[in-house]
């Protein structure tokens, strides 16, 4: 009998295809689509992994993933007291609140990307070294987790947002949509390119977490885009401040949650100011050249990946 | 080889192929990015190139039990990941088909803080299975593995036999067509040990492909019917079981030093 199972399976085998490991010897593009299809075929771990960092983050914490709101609004009560009442940002930013919170949470993706995607490969060491899984899924996962997190803020604001009679029917809602995208696709480029350079240079964790406390007042959360403009409005310095994609998305964010609000149009209007002074003329297409150039960024960043990552279970 | 075995081997298809395999280490001297940066030009006489494995190649028939064996560091364990897809080589082919499943150490990817249950579910995705068949596999997991009701007990509650009997449980699972084997075999009680064994034999009558790293000379002449001697990265032998053996006792007493290349 089990004769008969012998040759079944040597039948089934000598009909597969040999499947060739690779020694980077690839075409630029031949290289992506093998190991896209290697991803696809892992995609119900992708789910998995995901569900356990999500899971093993509060696990034992009798208030779970409360914790997960408890920072963001510690932080918008922080802001909206010692910048939006006693700094004063308030006076010329109608709904502080909102708009604070609109760039928090959108800004709390994008660190919680890069930190913990920094970080990914090396907390899998354990499974790097000793299974073979295409490593592009930790990065991801680590995106993964961060968007599930993502997604809990975001309906505590459109609470807010609801709470506060600032729900509005217009289409600007949408620019959400690309703002979160952008977050994403340059969360997810710079997460697995940190991620394989921080195997070989461990400085490179420590380096993303003061980036990201600089990079965040480069990005117009806690102060308005009209402030930065009449400032340095016209100059090459705003063409710089402006080429951060991060700013692009907090920009179109704020225009979807914040901007239409009636509180915020009439709060304007009262101070005088011109609601499209809030987002830079250009927005849209602003958008498009970020999501376009970032598509090619996070291709790249994983060549480099796939490149960097033959040597991951020796160095990590 | 004996000529009926030759034979056997020629009308049984190749599962893995490995054509010149080289996998060279950079041994960096100098540690600290001070020194590397005040030795930046010269770097390369500062480096040195360590040949893990040096144009390595055979080829396994289906249901072939091969043992890997050689000193401590002859490059066996390398040549078990290259082969498993964990290690990518400098240089050379490594072709292989069917499903390959790594035991290279048990419970890998086992998270404490998660239930066995859950384990069981991320382990099984990762050693290549769909959500469907660990379903269909789940009940058989927990018996194989003897956990009972403690499969919904965080694992780092678990004793280390428990743990290692879970992971066993969900590797022999996976219906490997290759089975890649690493000393894991030494590791639990002895009743653990022989349902070990006797999985491997019901592997082997299945017609699976096993390779296995072993020290243990006993096991390989227990198991195996084919031995490649590693030494220094160089495949010294490849054949039979016993005279593989004796080789093996051979690069013991011999080593060959001629084979470690320095760059200067």
């Amino acid at each position: 009998m089990t004769d008969i199972a012998r040759r079944e399976r040597a039948a089934r085998i000598s009909a597969l295809p040999f499947e060739r490991v690779e020694t980077h010897r690839r075409g630029l593009f031949a290289g992506t689509r093998g190991s896209l299809s290697q991803l696809w075929k892992f995609r119900e771990l992708l789910g998995l992994l995901v569900r356990r960092e999500l899971k093993a983050k509060y696990k034992d914490s009798s208030l779970g993933f409360i914790w997960s709101f408890i920072k963001p609004i510690m932080l918008l009560l922080i802001y909206y007291f010692a910048i939006g009442q006693f700094l004063g940002a308030q006076r010329s930013i109608p709904m502080f609140g909102i708009f604070v919170f609109a760039g928090l949470v959108l800004w709390g993706l994008y660190s919680e990307i890069l930190v913990g995607g920094t970080m990914s490969i090396l907390q899998n060491a354990a499974l790097i070294k000793k299974v073979s899984l295409p490593r592009e899924i930790f990065p991801l996962a680590s995106v993964g987790s961060a968007f599930v997190n993502f997604l809990f803020q975001a309906v505590v604001l459109a609470v807010a947002v609801v709470a506060f009679g600032q729900a509005t029917a217009t289409w600007d809602v949408f620019y959400a949509i690309p703002a979160v995208l952008i977050v994403l696709v340059y969360g997810t480029a710079l997460a697995s390119l940190l991620a394989a350079l921080n195997v070989y240079l461990r400085d490179v964790q420590y380096l993303v977490d003061v980036a990201v406390l600089m990079l965040f007042w480069l990005s117009p959360i806690v102060y308005s885009y009209q402030m930065v403009a009449s400032v340095i409005g016209g100059t090459w310095i705003e063409s710089v401040y402006l080429a951060n994609p991060i700013t692009v998305a907090v920009l179109a964010f704020q225009r979807a949650v914040w901007l239409p609000g009636p509180a915020t149009q009439t709060g304007l209007a009262e101070l005088g100011v011109d609601p499209t002074t809030m987002y830079p003329a250009d927005l849209d297409i602003r958008i498009i050249i970020m999501l376009a150039i970032g598509a090619v960024l996070v291709w790249l960043s994983h060549r480099i990946f796939l490149r960097l990552q033959g040597n991951f279970a020796q160095e990590i | 080889m004996s000529p009926s075995k030759s034979e056997a081997v020629a009308e049984a298809p190749i599962v893995v192929r490995l054509e010149d395999v080289s996998k060279h280490f950079v041994v960096r001297k100098e540690k600290s990015l001070k020194e590397r940066l005040v030795n930046f030009g010269r770097s390369r006489r500062h480096r040195e190139d360590f040949y893990a494995l040096r144009d390595v190649g055979f080829e396994i028939p289906v249901g072939q039990t091969v043992g890997l064996v050689g000193h401590n560091g002859s490059g066996k364990s390398t040549l078990l990941k290259v082969i498993g897809g964990i290690i990518t080589p400098n240089a050379g082919v490594v072709e292989r088909r069917g499903r390959i499943a790594a035991l290279l150490e048990l419970g890998a990817g086992f998270h404490p803080d998660l239930t066995g249950r859950e384990n069981v579910y991320l382990n099984g995705s990762v050693l290549g299975l769909s959500r469907q068949q660990i379903d269909d596999f789940f009940n058989s997991i927990v018996d194989f593995s003897e956990i009972g009701d403690f499969i919904d007990t965080q694992v780092k509650f678990y004793s280390s036999g428990m743990y290692v009997r879970l992971a066993f449980a969900v590797a022999v699972h996976v219906d490997p067509d290759i089975l890649l084997v690493d000393e894991v075999l030494a590791v639990g009680d002895e009743p653990f040990q022989r349902k070990c064994m006797a999985k491997i034999e019901e592997f082997q009558r299945e017609g699976r492909t096993i390779i296995l790293v072993s020290h243990s000379s006993g096991q390989i002449a227990e198991v195996c019917d084919r031995v490649i001697v590693l030494s220094h990265g160089h495949l010294v032998f490849d054949g039979d079981v016993e005279p593989g053996l004796q080789a093996l006792a051979d690069s013991f007493t011999n080593p060959a030093p001629t084979s470690t290349e320095e760059h200067a």
